[in-house]
């Protein structure tokens, strides 16, 4: 069965000589890998996702979610307090941005932090949703989160960024979420607020009510790295369907090769994964992590490779008939994981919202 | 410890489908658009070299190889694994070094000429064989010509303060342990299964591999530099005369006793 496998992910952290990955772009004299190229955080979730598109969504939701964001919003202090541990593998943690009624609409949340001037902190109540490495063993919280929260009434877009950590009074794991559909082996959790306090001075990321351009900052390389999990989802399940399709024989010819239905089930899986592909290194290949405003197409090829990921595991399940149905032939699983793409890290919905809102500025 | 040298080779991915085209002859084991990897005997080496350089501070390890341009990837690999810097002779994309063109009297003069060249190597480590041509030569050559004190198939090496290896040797009828002496030759020693398992390259070891030097330098220009004929490197002492794939697997025979059984085992020389 799916779990998640805590030893093995320590392992891409960069002590004991390990590889070295949960820190890949962050800089090297914090402890990081010292690489912020979209190009190699493509090839990481591409190859992590041919095996298991699950570890690599927790993969995900810590070395860029949290790492890359603190990377690149961080001060110099408290990337010298964080960064560190959760680099080299000791502290693995996420991000929490959603709530139970609030997903698509991220500025609809109601989670918020308010001033304490006596303490010099802010006291932050609220519940997240959905939150990849929530709880590692389905008790405790994960080590490190970046929390969003509303800091000001004045405008929908009053939010700051706070980084909270396990062991602070009032943070707790509301439910580990169990029975998904797929990404069984990352952990999800709601994760309560009940008054945890935040000094001001070391637990803030950014300005206060300054969130969204952190948000902005890092929202693009996290839709590229959904996307390569997608191409590595369509990858293996190309492979796995030709594999079977090269061996089966049937109706007295040597491979179901001769047949046009496969033909065309493999062919169609084919083009529609170099589409991707190359949407997705062509994006990633220009993407300068420090900046943004390269929204349209970092919405543009998740959206494209989230649905081609999940159509082409459908039909290498459908290559490969009973076989493609049963978890020891991996497709299924594939097909389970792939579907939560067109969900999470932005439905298909906001990405509908995102580019047709960009491409009509474009209009001018 | 000064240098240790380290001969790779790029082959085959040892866990490729080989196709052999019947019409190309003697040339049949098809390379185009075949995933190539560094020699897994060759990996074994270069970890037992970086091995030895993390126990013996102040230790170089220089990889070499020889064959076409993306060999310096395979050197990279070697530099990602810890190796320091990396010498490559670049030969014509059409050479082959699966035992057509390139053979290992070839190899072994070349790195023979490397060897006194860099000066200071204490130890050459190799692969016991490459996977492509299974000669299992090219080490044993090397120390022919260099007239070095040699040891192959090693699964186990311990260097001594005086210079000296102690080497643990698989042979077919058990293990056997040889020492070495320290003679102002370097050591030449090929490695086994057995030795050690290979590193994976970590991150922060693949990007610094990259700042790395790699020398790079065309056969001709290096043939030229260590005064051998380019003739006589390249032509092959032996020739390739067939290439097949192995016949398919038949089926089995079915008997109806064990004294039938027994009778097909003597009949075919199986059981005395």
């Amino acid at each position: 069965s799916e779990t998640f496998n805590s030893e093995l992910f320590r392992k891409f952290g960069s002590q004991n000589g390990g590889l070295g990955i949960l820190g890949l772009t962050a800089p090297d004299e914090f402890g990081g890998t010292g690489l912020p190229d979209a190009t190699a955080v493509s090839i990481v979730h591409e190859e992590l996702s041919y095996s298991d598109p699950a570890l690599c969504l927790s993969y995900l939701a810590h070395s860029i979610l949290l790492v890359n964001n603190l990377a690149v919003n961080a001060n110099d202090e408290q990337l010298a307090r964080f960064m560190p541990g959760i680099c080299d593998g000791s502290k693995i943690g996420g991000m929490c941005m959603s709530e139970p009624n609030a997903g698509t609409d991220v500025l609809g949340m109601k989670s918020n932090a308010v001033y304490d001037s006596a303490r010099d902190g802010f006291i932050l109540n609220g519940t997240k949703m959905w939150i990849t490495n929530g709880t590692l063993t389905g008790k405790e919280t994960g080590d490190l989160f970046l929390v969003y929260a509303r800091t000001g009434t004045e405008k929908r877009s009053d939010i700051t960024q706070f980084v909270v950590e396990a062991g602070m009074e009032g943070f707790n794991v509301g439910q580990k979420i169990t029975d998904k559909l797929g990404m069984r082996s990352s952990p999800t959790a709601e994760l309560v607020f009940e008054n945890v306090f935040l000094p001001a001075k070391t637990h803030v990321v950014g300005d206060v009510n300054g969130a969204t351009l952190c948000m902005m900052r890092n929202l693009e390389i996290e839709r590229v790295a959904l996307a390569a999990m997608a191409v590595g989802i369509a990858r293996r399940s190309l492979d796995e369907m030709i594999a079977y399709a090269s061996n089966r024989p049937a109706f007295g010819k040597s491979s179901l090769f001769s047949f046009g239905q496969i033909q065309k089930h493999i062919s169609e899986s084919y083009a529609e994964y170099m589409a991707g592909k190359c949407y997705l290194y062509a994006m990633a290949n220009g993407l300068d992590l420090s900046a943004y405003g390269n929204g349209l197409d970092a919405d543009g090829v998740k959206l494209y490779c989230a649905t081609m990921a999940k159509n082409v595991a459908d039909r290498a399940i459908q290559v490969m008939g009973g076989y493609g149905y049963c978890g020891e032939y991996t497709v299924e699983r594939l097909w389970r994981d792939a579907k939560l793409l067109e969900i999470g890290g932005g439905t298909n919905e906001s990405h509908h919202k995102n580019m047709a809102r960009d491409l009509h500025k474009l209009d001018g | 410890m000064r240098k240790i040298l380290v001969p790779i080779k790029r082959v085959i991915d040892y866990a490729q489908k080989i196709r052999v085209d019947p019409s190309k002859g003697a040339q049949g084991v098809q390379l185009k658009n075949v995933k190539m990897s560094m020699n897994p005997f060759c990996e074994i080496a270069v970890e037992e070299a970086i091995q030895l350089k993390e126990q013996n501070k102040g230790a170089e390890v220089v990889a070499i190889s020889v064959g076409p341009k993306q060999c310096t990837e395979t050197i990279r690999t070697a530099l990602a694994m810890g190796a320091d810097r990396g010498i490559h002779i670049e030969t014509k994309p059409d050479v082959r070094g699966d035992y057509i063109d390139l053979q290992p009297w070839a190899i072994a003069t070349l790195l023979k000429g490397v060897v006194e060249k860099e000066d200071a190597v204490d130890l050459v480590l190799l692969g016991k064989q490459s996977i492509d041509s299974d000669c299992g030569q090219t080490g044993p050559l090397l120390a022919g010509l260099l007239n070095a004190p040699q040891a192959t198939f090693a699964a186990n090496i311990e260097r001594g303060d005086d210079g000296s290896f102690t080497v643990e040797r698989e042979t077919d009828t058990g293990t056997e342990t040889i020492k070495l002496n320290a003679s102002g030759k370097p050591a030449v020693i090929t490695c086994d299964l057995r030795l050690n398992t290979p590193r994976y390259p970590t991150m922060p070891n693949i990007m610094k591999a990259k700042k790395k030097p790699v020398e790079t330098i065309s056969l001709e220009d290096m043939v030229k530099e260590l005064g051998l004929d380019l003739d006589e490197v390249l032509t092959p002492k032996h020739e390739v005369v067939e290439v097949y794939e192995p016949p398919p697997r038949k089926e089995g025979e079915t008997v109806g006793s064990i004294d039938e059984l027994l009778g097909k085992l003597k009949e075919r020389g199986l059981v005395a």
